[in-house]
């Protein structure tokens, strides 16, 4: 934590040709108190102790204090039994007194169980900060490579459930075990009024802990079976939703109808397999202490009637029995939850354990006043350690201010080549160095500052367009965000969104057409006003006008940049001084295009497929959907 | 590490689907079983018998029986048996649970008090105890049974019910943004409404029955003192859980936001998490995570506030209420008003009363839901589908493929034509293409086609038949759809082909896909045809979405194609596959084709330019061009651009 603030210091003090990332947003919350300890020979809960102690001044007074609250709520059965006994059998002892402490004891004992749940709740999620904002710093750290390995919605799901029941596990078990020893605590007293009797009473609790563990085996996996019988009928529905034209124009509804049947018969048996099973249970958990209740009237009253018991402990012992039932449900729980909370943490911790490959090395410089020379020197390359190599003797020499074009068929290593330009994987063999640096040697932050690329993928966050162009800029004026709209042939279609530069977009906003996506991509970039620009087929999606427009607009800014082009269309080559033609990871021709069209076969080929691309219109937008 | 393939405990979404009926989307969105969990779900699903698979008409008019307005009470008597057999069940439970209190102070005063002590009637006491455990027990098990089984029944029906409307409502209903609506109905509907039918109503009905139950008990057993207890606890108990409903409710969306931000900022981060390491935005999103996890802690903290008062505050309700039973009910023991056994019992009653008043209060949310769910679905099928099958509509017979549009005037929304005098008419085998910019009519014109609509005023014929007269299914039978972006389903690459008619044989799906050139894009696929499409296909090109697409419409056997043409960039060689699959689909077939290029309009038969609703040029490119209207204009626009781009590039 100080490192990093302390290199942000830095970072700002030093004056620099390019601006860092600099914080748009007021942090309100630290960052967790504590990590996980990573030494992966301990055991789940052990790994966990840093975090849970981080958070042990209120966590311990919670279970002292919970602790205090039920010895006090113990003592008034017990309080119950002797008024009966002494007021009213013996008439001994004035009611008064017993009423008064039934009162002051009920008082302290409320407090105490307000402090004990708040404390222990906040600790609960204090954890669940922690554990949160650990991962979400720690997938940050990721390199890409981990990316291409993992799907997205698995550590989303990770990051949501398995969280949950680690946390509930870490709090909850602690509290589940104060309760059950005040269980025996509460035996104590039992056994204190009547030896035997006290026997009788608990003969039905170890089954209500047997049956709670049962029940919980078989339910745990048929709510399972539910939820993804529910999961089932819903994408069935969804496509139907969505797909509802292919639906209806192959007349399919039929099918459709019989196939949602057939989902919903399998989860009409999995809820009555649900019912059945609660059914068999649920009762019996139930009903177990009200058979103690039946035991204890049928011993308790031969013993009064023997005289060697008060009145008084039968009600005693109708408290105590009430008193203990939900402990030993619990106790049931606790071992279920346990079970969750070790394979959840598994889950957690192999995504903590995972290295980010992409690190800064000791002593790393920072790349200043970027002149912008860019050589690939030997380089080979392959996604994954075995993989097939993308890149082989990949050697190209970019001079400042140049303008290259990568031109390939589809899976000729083009994108690769951009990708390594700005660090997103390290090469396999050779170097890759900016202005003589290796980009090894150089911080990533300064790097990737001097570097900007727009990728394929145009992915827009949920924010304001205005957002979503300042994305690397968080502070840029308006008026800067407006020009370099402008120049990616953006401006026109923003003024035309309902709130203009503050319309919400993404996924949770207005769903903008791919091309318009890719032109708010490239003004992100341009707001940059980076030193190395490389645009990886940023304008695939943009439809020729519009993209020629953009042209003019780009030279301009190209001017005194060097610039890498991955490029699919004749006009978008056209941009550049030079240009080279990649066939699987190897440059096979390099020059101008010219040159190229008359020496290389190869390139007449891979350039017909602009031939035919006069679109007549824009993206086609259904005329009448409203 | 097992990260690939969805497969992140046990063995992948494989097995707990598997057996009689691997359905579509395995157990998605779980990328498979939790491994604790593996055991027991295959233990149960051992049990699960084979079901008989469903064979359910669709009718595209609702019968009367369908008609019938939905009511929560029309949907409990559906199975008027088992709703009268519960029924007796919850008000059995409710009196025999509640007798142990009753039956010890019976003990007490007859069987253990000075002056009264009797084994036998504590023995028969007892006794009569168990029974009653017993009884409740049985009824529970029984009560559990049947409404579970109810519920079951009830939401199955519901749930076909609402699915089977669902495909009768015509297509201005599918909208973008009614279709999250429509989700929601289907699912967190229904389920709220599976809830409570299966506990909610019932606990319910138990915890008020009880409620009813012990008043009357105390009230039989002293007057005086069941009046003291009612009027000192009921009051106090109901006011603090009905404010702990409001607050929770207001806590709980709270929470659910910040959850939901959270997870939002989280999904994000991860799917555009390459733009945020391309413009160093790592600090900045950390220190943005951190406040909205903030936030929901704070939230979260806050609902723990509330609890923290409840829980605790409702156990304070029943000590000082004990209190004050002591002092009162002892004083009156003392003056010889009150038995033993009396004041024990009502100790006993007092801890019975505080349950079912919190239940009630949870159980009257799942009520209001269940009821607001209701009226939303009783909502949508009411919905009238605007395209609607006339009663007397005839099936039609195979067709030849001759269309024509006669006067046909059109409109999405009746005050806004789209369409205007259209007067069109294509011969039985030709293929005509639609031009024109964007928002002229094209795509309209091919949904009148479908009958995705009706026109306002005028026709669309086929053969002769007014589109509005025949069948809906015999008329789209005999067509072929292919849409702009093509849709595939979850399920196998072969099930996606043979969508239309899912009694093809792997041979007619083989000579589907060689048609249309697929052969090569299925050999490279992991299991051929049996290949499962995982996200709609995300992991194939748009050029194979596309060929497969083309193969789904090719099994089809349509007599009458219509085609939009994708306008996404594809590479070269899906391009020129597409095109070889067009000319095998297009032969002998009616076809309409909404074109993007003019290099496939140029490929049609004849050329129909579309501008603001109306026909303005049709005819054969060469006519077309040689005519010098609209269309040679954008034709000699499109060969200018062509040139220029060329001549710019190679004089670099």
């Amino acid at each position: 934590m100080t490192t990093t603030r302390q290199r942000e210091a830095d970072i700002l003090s030093t004056a620099r040709a390019t601006e860092f990332t600099p914080m748009a947003e007021t942090p309100r919350y630290g960052g967790a108190k504590a990590s996980i300890d990573p030494d992966r020979s301990k055991t789940w809960l052990r790994r966990a102790l840093p975090i849970m102690s981080a958070h042990k001044g209120i966590f311990i007074t919670s279970l002292v204090l919970s602790f205090v609250g039920l010895v006090l709520q113990v003592q008034i059965p017990e309080l119950l039994n002797k008024a009966i006994t002494n007021s009213l059998e013996a008439h001994t002892v004035s009611l008064s007194v017993y009423v008064w402490w039934i009162l002051a004891l009920g008082l302290v004992g409320g407090v105490a169980g307000y402090i004990s749940r708040l404390f222990l709740f906040k600790t609960a999620y204090g954890i669940e900060y922690d554990l949160r904002t650990l991962i979400y710093e720690h997938l940050t750290k990721m390199s890409f490579s981990f990316y291409d390995r993992v799907q997205s919605g698995q550590l989303i799901s990770r990051a949501n459930s398995d969280i949950r029941s680690v946390q509930m596990y870490m709090t909850f078990a602690p509290l589940i075990l104060v309760q059950c020893s005040i269980a025996v605590v509460a035996f104590c007293y039992m056994l204190s009024i009547s030896v035997p009797l006290a026997l009788v009473a608990m003969v039905t609790m170890p089954f209500v802990f047997l049956v709670g563990v049962k029940m919980r085996k078989t339910m745990f996996p048929v709510s399972w079976i539910i939820q993804a019988r529910l999961a089932d009928v819903a994408t069935i529905v969804d496509e139907n939703v969505n797909g509802v034209r292919v639906v209806r124009s192959f007349a399919a509804e039929d099918d459709q109808l019989n196939s949602l049947a057939k989902a919903a018969t399998r989860l009409q048996w999995s809820y009555i397999k649900d019912a059945d099973l609660r059914a068999k249970w649920s009762p019996v958990i139930q009903n177990l202490p009200q058979l103690g209740l039946a035991l204890v009237l049928l011993f308790g009253g031969y013993m009064v009637i023997q005289g060697s018991l008060g009145i008084g402990a039968i009600l005693a012992f109708n408290a105590y029995l009430l008193m203990l039932q939900a402990p030993f449900m619990m106790l049931g729980m606790l071992i279920m939850m346990g079970q969750r909370a070790a394979a959840s943490a598994e889950r957690i911790y192999e995504i903590m354990d995972e290295q980010p490959t992409i690190t800064e090395r000791p002593g790393a410089v920072d790349l200043l006043e970027c002149r912008g020379q860019v050589d690939f020197n030997h380089v080979d390359f392959a996604y994954g350690e075995d993989g097939p190599l993308v890149l082989e003797d990949f050697d190209l020499h970019m001079a400042p201010g140049e303008t290259v074009a990568l031109v390939g068929r589809t899976g000729s290593g083009k994108s690769t080549v951009a990708r390594l330009l700005a660090r997103f994987y390290d090469t396999t063999a050779g170097t890759l160095a900016i202005d003589g640096h290796d980009v090894r040697d150089l911080t990533l932050d300064s790097l990737r500052a001097n570097v900007g690329i727009v990728l394929d993928e145009a992915f827009l966050f949920s924010v304001s367009v205005a957002d979503n162009i300042a994305y690397g800029r968080p502070d840029a004026e308006r008026a800067d965000i407006e020009a370099a709209a402008r120049a990616a042939g953006a401006h026109g279609f923003i003024s035309e969104l309902s709130e203009g530069y503050d319309t919400v977009v993404g996924e949770r906003g207005y769903t903008l057409s791919g091309g318009q996506r890719q032109r708010i991509a490239i003004a992100r970039t341009l707001l940059v006003n980076p030193p190395i620009l490389v645009l990886d087929d940023a304008t695939s999606a943009i439809d020729v006008q519009v993209e020629q427009q953009i042209h003019g607009a780009l030279r301009v800014l190209m001017e005194g940049r060097t610039t890498l082009i991955v490029a699919h269309r004749l006009s978008t080559i056209a941009l550049s001084d030079r240009v080279v033609l990649l066939d699987s990871g190897r440059i096979v021709a390099d020059g101008t295009h010219a040159e190229l069209l008359a020496s290389s076969p190869l390139y007449g080929e891979v350039l017909a497929q602009v031939e035919d691309e006069a679109v007549l219109e824009e993206e086609e937008e259904e005329e009448g959907l409203h | 590490m097992a990260w690939g393939g969805g497969g992140m405990g046990g063995g992948g979404g494989g097995p707990i689907m598997g057996g009689n009926a691997a359905g579509r989307g395995a157990g998605l969105p779980f990328g498979g079983i939790p491994s604790e969990l593996q055991d027991g779900v295959d233990t149960l699903l051992a049990d699960e018998p084979v079901h008989p698979d469903p064979d359910l008409a669709f009718s595209q008019r609702s019968s009367d029986q369908e008609r019938k307005r939905l009511t929560l009470t029309r949907l409990l008597t559906e199975y008027p048996r088992t709703l009268i057999w519960a029924s007796i069940l919850v008000v059995v439970i409710s009196i025999v649970a509640q007798l142990g209190p009753k039956l010890t102070e019976i003990a007490i005063n007859d069987g253990m008090s000075p002056g009264h002590k009797s084994m036998l009637v504590v023995a028969v006491v007892a006794v009569v105890y168990l029974v009653a455990v017993l009884v409740t027990s049985v009824s529970q098990r029984a009560q559990v049974r049947a409404t579970g089984r109810l519920a079951a029944w009830v939401m199955n029906d519901l749930r076909v019910k609402v699915f089977t409307h669902l495909q009768r409502l015509s297509l201005d209903f599918f909208t973008e943004e009614k279709a999250g609506v429509l989700m929601s109905r289907m699912t967190s509907d229904i389920e709220n409404l599976q809830q409570l039918l299966q506990d909610g109503l019932w606990q319910f009905a138990i915890q008020g029955l009880t409620m009813v139950v012990i008043t009357v008990i105390l009230f039989l057993t002293n007057v005086r003192l069941a009046f003291i207890t009612v009027v000192l606890i009921l009051p106090v108990l109901i006011l603090i859980s009905l404010w702990f409903r409001r607050s929770s409710e207001r806590g709980y969306d709270r929470v659910r936001d910040g959850i939901a931000n959270v997870l939002a900022d989280l999904s994000e981060s991860l799917h555009g998490v390459r733009i945020v390491t391309a413009h160093n935005r790592q600090r900045h999103n950390i220190v943005h995570h951190r406040n909205v996890v903030g936030e929901y802690r704070d939230a979260n903290n806050y609902t723990a506030q509330i609890n923290a008062v409840y829980g605790p505050g409702t156990q304070l309700i029943g000590v000082l209420g004990q209190a004050a039973l002591l002092a009162i009910g002892g004083n009156m023991v003392l003056h010889h008003q009150l038995s033993l056994g009396a004041l024990v019992a009502f100790f006993l009653y007092l801890n019975r009363f505080f349950q079912p008043i919190q239940l009630l209060v949870q159980q009257y949310n799942t009520y209001q839901q269940g009821q607001a769910s209701v009226a939303k679905l009783r909502q949508l099928l009411d919905t009238e589908p605007s395209v609607m099958e006339s009663a007397d509509a005839v099936e039609l017979g195979n067709i030849r493929g001759a269309i024509s549009f006669d006067h046909v005037d059109f409109g999405y929304d009746p005050a806004v034509p789209v369409l205007e005098d259209v007067n069109l008419r294509i011969a039985p085998g030709e293929t005509v293409a639609f031009v024109g910019p964007t928002g002229a009519g094209k795509s309209t014109m091919a949904k009148l086609v479908t009958r995705f609509y009706d026109p306002t005023s005028g026709r669309v014929l086929i053969d002769g038949f007014d589109l509005r007269e025949v069948t809906l299914h015999s008329l789209r039978r005999q067509l072929g759809v292919v849409p702009q972006e093509p849709f595939l389903f979850a399920g196998t690459v072969g099930d996606n082909i043979s969508f239309a008619r899912p009694d093809a044989t792997t041979a007619e799906i083989e000579e589907a896909v060689v048609a249309v050139g697929l052969t090569e894009v299925i050999e490279r696929l992991g299991d051929g045809l049996d290949t499962v499409v995982h996200e709609r296909g995300q992991s194939l090109s748009s050029g194979e979405r596309q060929l497969i697409a083309l193969a789904r419409a090719f099994l089809a056997h349509p007599r009458v194609l219509v085609l939009d043409e994708a306008t996404s960039n594809l590479d070269l060689q899906s391009e020129t596959k597409i095109e070889a699959a067009l000319d095998v689909l297009l032969e002998n077939r009616t076809a309409v084709l909404i074109a993007h290029r003019l290099s496939t309009a140029m490929r049609a038969d004849r050329i129909v330019v579309v501008d603001e609703g109306r026909i303005v040029e049709i005819g054969s490119h060469a006519e077309l061009v040689a005519a010098g209207g609209r269309y040679a204009e954008m034709y000699a626009t499109w060969e200018r651009q062509a040139d220029l781009e060329g001549h710019r590039a190679i004089t670099r």
